[in-house]
C-alpha cells in the first residue's frame, strides 16, 4: 500500500508474473501503474506490503536482476551509446568484460552495431527509444519492467517493439509493461493485469479471461435499412455508418442474429468473437466501481 | 570490492571519463596552466628586459672610464646597465625611438629621453658623471691620494626599518591572496559542475534508470568523488606547473615559502571542495530544471563569497582575531587558513584542529545532504522543499 498524503495510490495491488511471459499492466491514467513499478525498484517506499520475487522479499540483490524502463525517457544525451550501455550493465553488477560484450550484443540486435561510438543525441527518435529499452535489459535481467514502452510510437514502431518484446520473453525474461492504450497492446500481451484506483480489478491469461467473459463481441455490417438486433443485454458500443458493434451475451443465438440481419439488407461482414481487451477492461472497471 | 563500493567506483569513473577525457578539459587545463605560467614568468620575459636591463647611448665626447663607472654604480641598485656608442645624435635618437636604448648621453652633458625621464637611471648617470668630474678635479688640483680618498669617501648611512622584513611580508600576503583567489575560483567552478551534473541527471530523467540500479547515496558519493578527482587533477596540474615555472623564473616576488604554501592550497582545495560540493549536490537534487538552479545556489555561493571576503580581510591582519576564528570555522577555514599559512608559521595543533573540525563537519553534512539528496532526487515537477526531501528519504 502507498499513500501520497490523503490519496491512496496503491491498495492491495497483488499480482504475479512468470518467466518468459509478457504481461500487460493496464489501467487508466492515474490508476497506480507507475507507482507500482517504481515500488518494485524501491523508487517509492511502500507504506505497507512488499514486493516478492521467487518467494523472497525484493532487496538490492534481487533488483540487480531486474531491468527498468521508466515512463519518462532519459539517458545521457552526450554519452556514446556503447559506453552508456556498458555502464548500465556494469552498474547492474556485470563484470567489465561481460558488460562490454552484452552492450555490443544488444546494439547488434537493435541494428545499431555501427553506431556504438555515436552520442545518444545523434540517434533518431526511434533509435533513442530502442536504446532506452536496451538500457533496461542490457544486463540480461530475469524481469523487465517497462513503463509505457509504446507511448509515442507510430504503428511501425509499435510493431517492431512488440517483436522485440517477444524476443526478450523468448529468452526467458518475464516482461511486464504498462499501457493505457489497450487497443495498441491487444496482440502483444499474453497475460494481463488490470489496475484501477490502486486496486487490481482483473488478472490472468488474456485468452482465458476472454473465453471466460460472459459477453461476446458482435460486429455486423449491413447495407440496407437501419438495423438493430433485438437482444435483451445488447448495448450499442460503437456504430460507424453501416457497421455496428455490440457486446452480447455469450449464450446469444448467433444464427438467429445473422438471420435478422439478412432480413434487413445485405450482410457484408459478420463476426462473433470473444470480447476485446478494451471490453474486458471496461467490464472490469465498471464491476469494480459497482462493487 | 563489494557491490556498493564498486557502484560508487563506477559512477566516479564515468564522471572522470566523461569530463577528463574530453577535448574541452584538455584545452581548459592548458589555458589555465598557460595563464599561471605567463603570470609567473612575466617579470622574466618582459619585466626582466625593462626592469633590470638598461642601455645608455653615448654620443660625442665622454670619458673612456664612463662605461665602467656606470656599470659599477648601477650594479649597486640591482640594475644591469650597458653602454652603446653612436656616431652622432640623430643615429642615437633612432635607437632611442625604437627602444634599443633607454637614454642618450650627449657630450657627457645632456640627457635625451624618449618621453618621461627614468629617475633611477637619471640618478645613476648623474652620480657616475659626477664621480668622473670629481676624479678629474682631484687630478687638476694635484691632491694626494689620501686627500682624494677623503674627498671621495661615501658618507656612511645606516638604515633601520621600524617593521622587519616588510618586503617579504608583502610578498607572502600576495601569495596568500593568490591562493585565496585560486581556491575560490576552483571551488566555485567544480561545485558548479556538481550542481549542474546533479540537475542534468534529474532533468534528463536518467536518474530513474540509474536509481533502479544504484542507491541514491552511491550515486551522490560517486558524482562528488568523480568531479572532485577531475578538479583535483586539473588544480594540481596548474599548481605543479606554477612550481616548475617558479623554479625557472627566479621571481623575486615569490617568497621562499611558495612551494609549501602551494602544497597547502591543493590540500585545502580538497577539504573546501568536499564541504561545498556536498551542499551543492543536495541543492541540485531539489530542482528539476537547470533554470531553477540560479536562485538555489545563492545561499551557498553567498557563504563561499563571505569566506572569500573574510580571507581578504585576513590578509590585512593575519594575526587578528577574525583570521584566527575564520581559520577554524569550516565554511571559511580553507581560504582563511591559506592566508595564515602564507603569512607565516601556523602552529601545527591549529592546523590539526582546523582540519579535524573540517573533516568532522564534512562527515556530518554528508549524512544530512545525502539524505536530502536521496529524498529529493526522485521528486519531479516543481522545486522540492527541504522538509519534503528530508521526510521523503525516511526509512
Amino acid at each position: 500500500m502507498k499513500r501520497f498524503g490523503d490519496v491512496v495510490a496503491l491498495d492491495g495491488a497483488t499480482f504475479s508474473v512468470a518467466p518468459g511471459r509478457i504481461v500487460g499492466f493496464l489501467g487508466p491514467n492515474g490508476a497506480g501503474k507507475t507507482t507500482t513499478m517504481r515500488a518494485i525498484f524501491g523508487l517509492v517506499r511502500l507504506d505497507r506490503g512488499e514486493v516478492r520475487w521467487r518467494g523472497k522479499r525484493v532487496g538490492p540483490k534481487e533488483r540487480a536482476r531486474f531491468g527498468y524502463m521508466p515512463e519518462e525517457r532519459g539517458l545521457y544525451p552526450k554519452m556514446k551509446v556503447g559506453e552508456q550501455l556498458t555502464y548500465f550493465a556494469e552498474l547492474s553488477g556485470m563484470s567489465e568484460e561481460s558488460a562490454t560484450e552484452a552492450a555490443a550484443g544488444w546494439l547488434e540486435r537493435l541494428h545499431l552495431g555501427d553506431r556504438a561510438d555515436a552520442r545518444l543525441e545523434e540517434l533518431s527518435h526511434g533509435n533513442q527509444q530502442r536504446m532506452q529499452l536496451a538500457a533496461a535489459i542490457v544486463h540480461d535481467p530475469e524481469l523487465a519492467v517497462l513503463d509505457e514502452p509504446f507511448s509515442g510510437l507510430d504503428p511501425l514502431g509499435v510493431e517492431s517493439l512488440a517483436e522485440l518484446l517477444k524476443q526478450i520473453a523468448a529468452m526467458g525474461v518475464a516482461v511486464v509493461f504498462s499501457s493505457h492504450q489497450l487497443d495498441l497492446v491487444e496482440d502483444v500481451c499474453e497475460d494481463v493485469v488490470i489496475i484501477d484506483h490502486g486496486r487490481i480489478v482483473m488478472s490472468g491469461v488474456v485468452e482465458e479471461l476472454k473465453a471466460a467473459s460472459p459477453h461476446r463481441s458482435l460486429e455486423v455490417t449491413v447495407n440496407g435499412e437501419p438495423w438493430v438486433p433485438i437482444l435483451p443485454s445488447g448495448t450499442v458500443t460503437n456504430k460507424q455508418g453501416a457497421r455496428l458493434r455490440v457486446l452480447v451475451d455469450a449464450t446469444a443465438d448467433v444464427e438467429e442474429i445473422l438471420a435478422t440481419a439478412r432480413q434487413a439488407g445485405e450482410v457484408t461482414s459478420f463476426t462473433f468473437e470473444p470480447p476485446s481487451l478494451t471490453d474486458l477492461f471496461l467490464d472490469a472497471i465498471s464491476e469494480g466501481q459497482a462493487a | 570490492m563489494n557491490g556498493a563500493l564498486k557502484r560508487v567506483w563506477l559512477v566516479t569513473r564515468r564522471e572522470w571519463n566523461q569530463r577528463a577525457r574530453t577535448r574541452a578539459f584538455r584545452i581548459s587545463t592548458l589555458i589555465s596552466i598557460g595563464i599561471v605560467v605567463v603570470l609567473i614568468m612575466a617579470p622574466e620575459i618582459y619585466g626582466g628586459g625593462d626592469g633590470n636591463r638598461r642601455t645608455i647611448g653615448l654620443v660625442g665626447a665622454s670619458s673612456a672610464q664612463l662605461p665602467e663607472v656606470l656599470e659599477a654604480s648601477s650594479d649597486q641598485l640591482g640594475l644591469s646597465v650597458k653602454t652603446r656608442r653612436f656616431a652622432d645624435e640623430p643615429a642615437g635618437q633612432v635607437a632611442l625611438r625604437s627602444g634599443d636604448v633607454s637614454v642618450l648621453l650627449v657630450d657627457q652633458q645632456r640627457l635625451v629621453w624618449k618621453a618621461d625621464p627614468d629617475e633611477q637611471l637619471q640618478g645613476i648617470v648623474i652620480s657616475a658623471v659626477g664621480a668622473l668630474e670629481r676624479q678629474r678635479a682631484i687630478e687638476d688640483l694635484g691632491l694626494t691620494s689620501e686627500e682624494a680618498q677623503r674627498l671621495l669617501r661615501a658618507p656612511e648611512l645606516r638604515s633601520t626599518s621600524l617593521e622587519r622584513a616588510t618586503e617579504e611580508q608583502t610578498a607572502r600576503a600576495d601569495l596568500g591572496r593568490i591562493g585565496v583567489v585560486l581556491l575560490f575560483v576552483a571551488i566555485a567552478f567544480y561545485c558548479g559542475f556538481v550542481l549542474v551534473g546533479v540537475v542534468e541527471e534529474k532533468s534528463s530523467r536518467v536518474v530513474e534508470v540509474l536509481l533502479s540500479r544504484v542507491r541514491p547515496t552511491e550515486l551522490f558519493a560517486g558524482k562528488i568523488l568523480g568531479i572532485g578527482l577531475v578538479g583535483l587533477a586539473q588544480f594540481a596540474l596548474v599548481v605543479v606547473s606554477a612550481l616548475v615555472a617558479l623554479s625557472f623564473a627566479h621571481n623575486t616576488l615569490a617568497p621562499d615559502t611558495t612551494p609549501s604554501t602551494l602544497g597547502w592550497i591543493v590540500f585545502w582545495f580538497v577539504l573546501g571542495y568536499a564541504f561545498y560540493a556536498v551542499l551543492y549536490a543536495a541543492a541540485g537534487s531539489l530542482v528539476s530544471r537547470q533554470e531553477e538552479t540560479q536562485s538555489l545556489q545563492l545561499p551557498m555561493t553567498g557563504v563561499l563569497f563571505v569566506a572569500y571576503i573574510l580571507a581578504f580581510v585576513a590578509t590585512e591582519s593575519p594575526d587578528g582575531a577574525a583570521a584566527l576564528l575564520g581559520s577554524f570555522i569550516p565554511p571559511t577555514a580553507p581560504m582563511v587558513m591559506i592566508v595564515r599559512i602564507a603569512h607565516g608559521a601556523v602552529p601545527w595543533w591549529q592546523i590539526g584542529l582546523s582540519v579535524g573540525l573540517m573533516v568532522a563537519t564534512v562527515y556530518g553534512i554528508v549524512q544530512v545532504a545525502g539524505r536530502i539528496y536521496a529524498g529529493g532526487v526522485l521528486r519531479f515537477g516543481g522545486r522540492v522543499r527541504l522538509k519534503e526531501a528530508w521526510r521523503g528519504a525516511e526509512s
